[in-house]
């Protein structure tokens, strides 16, 4: 199953490679548009980067259900498969793999670059894998409730869901930099991600089995 | 007996001729109360010691806080009562409860915006609290979206209940909020556990003009469940007698 949608998300180059060149892309204009604080571009980076890895897990969603709905693949794999959430779970892994783990991967390149500082972006690397698997797990739920209907409308309605988030990223971040223990600020998403990561497939099947009744 | 009588409450006709026979009780009652709590609470009551008059806003801004997060709450006991035992009733409930929601908790941020003026100095911070409740507004305001974008409603009343018991996780968010950060927002001042910390002479008015507010707010709720309940079963023969 895994190496099914693995392949078949591999095939579809431009919806893994779109997100991670967009994420790339951002990264790139940060320090375009700061020229006056070029040699302080570690001000606002971390800013810029939780909010570029959230557009790009938004966009790594677009379109995760819409293709096998059109043509019929999702209510024949609904019907064949009691256990779809499954299905999800294996959809959203490999999406992530595909997505996530390389953004987060060019997280940790980029901020080594900005702030020449290894184990603080040693630091941000967990962070940034943690956040854009939960990320993807809310935009998944988005677009399973918005399927055929656009994924803007998708994204605005679990984005509020993903603004606590980038709260505890924010918080970890300072804890990082005044040196106290950031390692709690990773327990809280280890944590949320552990419910995320069980209950979000559960609803998503339901929601998708809503769609197809 | 209990068992036969939420049966048949939970039977929209039942439920449109009840609060149709009990609502304007509840309207004048909870008006009267709120009035009173309020003239109380604004012309005889002292000046806050460190506030001054500026605390006065809170016979509006803490009925409305709690209402915005009691009705987020109503909603999500309606989804879960719709998803598990298919109750029409509950699916209408939620889609008329989400405006009142939506308008309370503006009322909530923008009567908390104008008292921060003068106790933070600023009517905006990206306070935990303040944050937390926007998301709630936003959220508010994608359900509505949501359920607005399809016009098979079985359809739309599944997806909104769904969405909205995943979003329930921002409620104790919401209500931890003051504890579990450093903020700019005062802890609760009632609770169910400890003795108020606000003075009696300022609690009573407070207590009246919570009930007040939640007896008017669920008189919104009525009629909007009202509207919903004429709308959806517009076809029955029973709304025809009815209307």
């Amino acid at each position: 199953m895994f190496k099914l949608e693995f392949l078949k998300l591999r095939k579809k180059t431009r919806s893994w490679l779109g997100p991670i060149l967009v994420f790339w892309l951002i990264m790139l204009a940060y320090p375009l548009t700061v020229e006056f604080l070029r040699d302080k571009l570690e001000i606002g980076f971390f800013s810029v980067l939780w909010i570029a890895i959230l557009i790009s897990m938004m966009l790594a969603t677009e379109g995760i259900f819409s293709e096998d709905y059109n043509d019929g693949s999702l209510e024949q794999t609904l019907i064949k498969n009691p256990s779809f959430s499954i299905i999800i779970v294996t959809k959203i892994f490999t999406h992530w793999l595909l997505i996530g783990l390389p953004i987060s991967i060019l997280s940790f390149v980029f901020s080594l670059g900005t702030t020449e500082d290894l184990s603080l972006s040693l630091s941000i690397l967990p962070l940034a894998i943690i956040s854009s698997y939960i990320f993807l797990n809310l935009f998944v739920l988005g677009n399973a409730l918005s399927l055929n209907k656009g994924s803007v409308l998708g994204a605005l309605v679990t984005m509020p869901l993903a603004l606590p988030v980038l709260i505890v990223l924010g918080k970890g971040l300072i804890a990082i930099q005044l040196d106290i223990n950031y390692q709690s600020f990773i327990f809280l998403l280890l944590g949320s991600l552990s419910i995320i990561i069980v209950a979000i497939p559960i609803v998503v099947s339901y929601v998708i089995k809503a769609h197809l009744e | 007996m209990i068992k036969k009588f939420i049966h048949q409450f939970a039977s929209p006709k039942t439920y449109l001729y009840q609060v149709s026979r009990f609502y304007k009780y509840i309207f004048y009652f909870s008006l009267i109360i709120y009035i009173i709590s309020i003239i109380w609470g604004l012309f005889f009551t002292p000046e806050d010691f460190v506030q001054g008059n500026s605390y006065r806003i809170i016979y509006l801004h803490v009925p409305a806080s709690f209402l915005s997060q009691t009705l987020y709450l109503a909603m999500a006991i309606s989804s879960i009562t719709y998803l598990i035992w298919r109750v029409k009733l509950a699916a209408y409930l939620i889609i008329a409860i989400a405006p009142i929601g939506a308008m309370t908790t503006f009322i909530a941020l923008i009567s908390g915006s104008i008292w921060g003026i003068p106790t933070w100095g600023t009517w905006w911070q990206w306070d935990a609290r303040i944050t937390s409740t926007l998301i709630l507004f936003i959220m508010y305001l994608g359900l509505i979206s949501l359920h607005n974008s399809f016009s098979n409603h079985e359809k739309a009343d599944k997806l909104l209940s769904w969405l909205v018991i995943v979003g329930a996780v921002n409620i104790p968010i919401i209500k931890k909020s003051v504890d579990w950060w450093s903020t700019l927002h005062q802890s609760a001042s009632i609770t169910l556990t400890d003795k108020p910390s606000i003075d009696p002479v300022m609690l009573y008015p407070l207590i009246g003009s919570i009930v007040g507010f939640f007896g008017l707010v669920i008189c919104l709720v009525l009629l909007s469940s009202k509207y919903q309940i004429l709308h959806r079963e517009k076809n029955k023969s029973w709304v025809k007698d009815y209307v």
